[in-house]
């Protein structure tokens, strides 16, 4: 017997954005999520909502998909999308012959491109090399990974869908040749259950040859590393690209208060392998120092790595010869998507895999794999996902109490955070505006909306608390905001791990990502913050 | 909003501490002000992402710089606080048409003076008149109860025109200007008994309270000004000097003195006299002056890191008795404690000098109050009543001068 028509392995930008489609044509969906959503790839990512312009020459379908799809999230989810547009820009270590290509490239893939003079570019970007040679406008845009993952998750719910997090996926159960359900492990408690279904979507990203390789199919999925820096501010006002194939260190995205500048490419053995190291960061800044001299300057305040799920097998674009980058690595292998239909390919049914693409076509890998299940399923609604509004509306009064209740917050971003919660942190913060103080101050989250979060069922770990509010993200790196969140994990203790664990994993966490950039400001900080957590809190590391 | 690279650098550097809060004098009574930590740096990374908040908040800084001396790390606070209430400005945010008409009038105290100068007494008269007060508190916003220093004649700069080979350029400031030309007088009288020749030019405002008003745009144009008449002296090496502790600030964070030659011609005036004691080069034959004080260091004399050299100089007066109170900002803050709206907040945060004060008078250690700022001795003096007045004239008794 099952229990959904369809199950969904996976909570990242795929995942989710499959549950939310299904959802809405009416289709009974559980997603599982072996950690908390977004917690893969889709928050260990550049956060660039790509207009397409990069992948012009090399990929022209990956740049048709995108331009579409970067026209579509901007309608259906102003909120979760910073508007910032974007630059190409062509240094004198960049190879002239390629602008010619690239303009006709985007021509052809209807990516409207403007060509501006580098003085006017000066002068809205200050920090930009004085030697560019030649400037050109496109519509990228920025795009926040846990907002828009935790909308469709969000909306998916208002739809009936449902998720479940800290649920790993054993194995698939099969009966005869048909996959009927999966067996999970609550991650928690340890409690195994087995979910009975018709269909079984994977879309676990970089960890989905682990999931099919469960009922022994074999999937070859590339696990490709990234590695991006995170600056203390905005340096650049938009995305800053430059003008050449597709190579490392060659982005800049300003994503919220920070800069990301990115990325480098290494194949490694598993998605678990995501740890930054130095050589990485000094490659990147290396480069990144061509667009934005005296990079070095300028405080980094952690780096990250996220894992690309690269498909192998199916892609036939063929990888372009670029000088100095090896023919095996991550960016000659298709940005595109596939589709794998196991009943086709391994004779097993009710099972399909979604693999590669990238964050920009979320929705567009999930309206292709949901036209699949629906057609399975004998289900004739169609897609509306590209054009109903990902979030409701937030109320003007809603707003204006907000903005009365804390006059020095951005609230509008609470507002984006919260959604329907909005409502009852505003009242508590009415109630005892104690609770209206920012207990993260770098990036201005309000002790009610933490203490909320903590409060959340979704919520498990204190890291599960930064991925939805951003606590412990800015400059200070959790210095201040982790020790003050602790009386807020300590109320519910009977969710969260002993108070120590949480805070030693938390700081941990942080520590991943700021021990390759220690110099300068950053260095002082965390000086700072280990000297408080060992005299404070016995905490030693 | 665009920036440059050393406006990110200087964003770069705070590490988050909040000692600048800790120690901010409107935070410590004001619950609602949030300080110089959340207004300054962290609210500095959003309004780069476009987001302009706390605008009206940013407005209540009253620009005392405490926290820019607190910082372990040099971020230039309250620059970045004015920044953001220029840019509030720009943008139509953040204050009222009143209130901004207000802040463009006491940011101008140039020009306030000149009017006033047509005829001070009659200013005077107006300036005290109950009913004139109660239309400044309706239409302006300046409080009724606040003490709008008096008017007086013009200073008119040095009256002997004596001449010598040593040489100082004295800037006397809007308030020795415009309400106290008297301690202007008596500064330049103790410079000639000492053998200079003291040269005024006809300078600008010194531009503190544009800055404090929230036009720094503005106090950097003036700055300008200032500079090219100091010009022709700062190349003959001739010394700058200042008896106002916020004149003095301004000049020394002049963005063209950064120069380090052209700084070291810069001086508050018992900097100035310190500096000739330990060079045996100050006349030291010194009257005995019976007199006990107690001393009230400014914000702004802080902020210029040179410690209290005015009360080392008075103690080495036979007779004089200095106690320095100790008690943090008097909450003037030039223009600030004027307006309605933060009347109050200035008053609290005088109170502990305030009562320092007059417990001192009235346990018998001291007499009288000292500190170099017009602006804290208009407020002490209002705050408890004691006579407060500039330490140039316990020097003028010590030199037999009048
Ligand atoms: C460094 C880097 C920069 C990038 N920059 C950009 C960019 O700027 N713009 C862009 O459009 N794209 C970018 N991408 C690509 C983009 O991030 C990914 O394509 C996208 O996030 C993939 O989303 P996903 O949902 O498929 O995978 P994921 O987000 O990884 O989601 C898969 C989820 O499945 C879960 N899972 C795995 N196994 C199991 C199991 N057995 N049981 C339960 N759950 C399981 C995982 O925990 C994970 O959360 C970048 C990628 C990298 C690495
Ligand atoms: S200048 Fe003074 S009032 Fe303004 S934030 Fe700094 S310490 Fe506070
Ligand atoms: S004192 Fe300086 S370093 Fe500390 S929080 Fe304030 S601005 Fe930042």
């Amino acid at each position: 017997m099952s229990d959904y028509q369809v199950v969904i392995i996976g909570g990242g930008a795929t995942g989710v954005g499959i549950l939310r489609d299904l959802s809405m044509r009416g289709v009974s969906a559980l997603l599982l999520e072996q950690g908390d959503l977004a917690h893969g790839t889709s928050s260990r990512f550049h956060g660039l909502l790509h207009s397409g312009a990069r992948y012009a020459v090399k990929d022209p379908e990956s740049a048709t998909e995108c331009i579409d799809e970067n026209l579509i999230l901007k309608k259906i989810a102003p909120h979760c999308i910073s508007n910032t547009g974007g630059w190409f820009v062509q240094t004198q270590d960049d190879p002239p012959d390629y602008v010619e290509q690239w303009i006709k490239a985007c021509a052809e893939a209807h990516i409207p491109i403007r060509e501006i003079s580098p003085s006017e570019a000066y002068r809205k970007e200050p920090l930009m090399s004085k030697s560019v040679l030649r400037v050109f406008e496109v519509p990228d845009a920025t795009v926040d990974g846990f907002k828009i993952v935790w909308a469709n998750a969000k909306s998916a719910r208002r739809y009936g869908g449902q998720y479940k997090t800290y649920h790993q996926v054993e194995r698939l159960v099969m009966e005869k040749e048909r996959v009927v359900g999966v067996v999970t492990k609550n991650l928690l408690n340890g409690e195994e259950i087995m979910v009975g279904c018709d269909i079984v979507v994977n879309a676990a990203g970089a960890w989905a040859s682990l999931v099919a390789g469960s009922i022994d199919i074999p999937l070859d999925v590339i696990c490709d590393k990234g590695t991006l820096l995170a600056f203390n501010q905005r340096l650049f006002q938009r995305v800053i690209n430059r003008l050449r194939p597709s190579g490392d260190g060659d982005i800049f995205v300003p994503h919220e208060t920070i800069t990301i500048l990115g990325t480098t490419s290494q194949f490694v053995d598993s998605p678990q392998e995501n740890d930054p190291n130095e050589e990485e960061v000094k490659k990147l800044l290396q480069i990144g120092e061509q667009v934005l001299p005296n990079l070095t300057k300028y405080r980094v305040i952690r780096a990250f790595s996220g894992v690309r799920p690269l498909h192998r097998e199916d892609h036939d674009v063929p990888g372009v010869n670029v000088p100095g980058i090896n023919k095996e690595e991550g960016r000659n292998v298709s940005r595109s998507f596939v589709l794998i239909d196991h009943g086709v390919h391994n004779g097993v049914q009710g099972f399909i895999s979604i693999v590669g693409g990238k964050f920009t076509t979320y929705r567009l890998m999930a309206e292709k794999v949901s036209d699949w299940v629906a057609e399975k399923l004998g289900n004739m609604t169609p897609c509306r996902t590209a054009t109903e509004d990902l979030l409701p509306e937030i109320p003007e009064n809603l707003w204006k109490k907000a903005a009365q209740l804390l006059p020095y917050a951005p609230v509008g971003k609470m507002l984006e955070r919260l959604q329907e919660d909005t409502e009852s942190v505003l009242g508590e913060i009415q109630r005892d505006p104690r609770k209206g103080q920012m207990l993260c101050e770098c990036e201005m989250v309000s002790m009610a909306e933490v203490e909320k979060t903590a409060a959340d069922e979704d919520t498990h770990h204190l890291a599960d608390i930064r991925r939805k509010t951003r606590l412990g993200m800015g400059t200070c790196q959790g210095a201040y905001c982790t020790y003050r969140a602790l009386p807020l994990l300590w109320k519910r203790q009977e969710k969260y791990d002993a108070i120590e664990d949480e805070l030693r994993d938390f700081l941990n966490q942080r520590w991943k990502g700021i021990r390759p950039i220690l110099w300068g400001q950053q260095l002082r900080e965390t000086e700072l913050t280990r000297a408080i957590y060992a005299s404070i809190l016995q905490v030693r590391g | 909003m665009s920036f440059e690279p050393n406006k990110a650098e200087n964003l770069d550097a705070c590490i988050k501490c909040s000692a600048c809060t800790a120690l901010c004098p409107v935070a410590a009574v004001n619950p609602l002000f949030p300080g110089p930590k959340i207004l300054g740096p962290d609210a500095e990374r959003f309004r780069l992402e476009g987001l302009q908040i706390g605008t009206t908040l940013l407005n209540y800084c009253s620009k005392c710089k405490t926290c820019e001396i607190t910082c372990p790390s040099g971020v230039k606070i309250t620059e970045m606080i004015t920044r953001a209430q220029e840019d509030a400005k720009i943008s139509g945010g953040g204050k009222t048409l009143q209130f901004s008409i207000r802040d463009y009038l006491f940011g101008r105290a140039e020009y306030l003076g000149r009017l006033a100068m047509i005829s001070p007494n009659l200013t005077n008269v107006l300036l005290k008149a109950p009913p004139v007060r109660k239309i400044l508190a309706q239409v302006l916003g300046i409080s009724s109860e606040a003490p709008l220093p008096a008017y007086n004649p013009k200073f008119k700069g040095t009256e002997t025109g004596r001449q010598s080979k040593k040489q100082v350029v004295y800037f006397p400031g809007c308030f020795v200007t415009y309400n106290d030309p008297p301690t202007g007088q008596a500064i330049v009288k103790v410079l000639e008994h000492n053998g200079y020749e003291v040269i005024v030019p006809s300078f600008h405002c010194c531009g503190t309270p544009l800055e404090g008003n929230g036009y720094l745009n503005e106090a950097k144009e003036i700055a300008k000004k200032n500079l090219a008449l100091m010009d022709p002296f700062m190349r003959a090496g001739i010394p700058l000097i200042t008896g106002c502790t916020s004149c003095g600030l301004a000049l020394k964070e002049c963005p063209s003195f950064e120069e380090p030659e052209s700084e070291l011609q810069t001086y508050d005036l018992f900097e100035f006299l310190w500096q000739l004691h330990e060079q045996n080069e100050l006349r030291e034959n010194f009257n005995e002056v019976q007199v006990s004080l107690g001393y009230h260091a400014s914000c702004h004399l802080k902020a210029q890191g040179i410690g209290t050299p005015s009360v080392r100089l008075l103690r080495l007066i036979p007779g004089v008795q200095v106690a320095e109170l100790d008690q943090g900002c008097c909450g003037l803050s030039g223009s600030y404690g004027f307006k309605k709206e933060k009347y109050n907040t200035a008053m609290q945060i005088g109170n502990p000098l305030f009562n320092r004060v007059r417990q001192g008078v009235a346990s018998g250690e001291f007499q009288s109050v000292i500190t170099e700022c017009g602006g804290c001795q208009v407020q002490i003096r209002h705050g408890s009543g004691i006579k407060t007045e500039h330490p140039i004239w316990v020097l003028m008794q010590a030199y037999g001068l009048n």
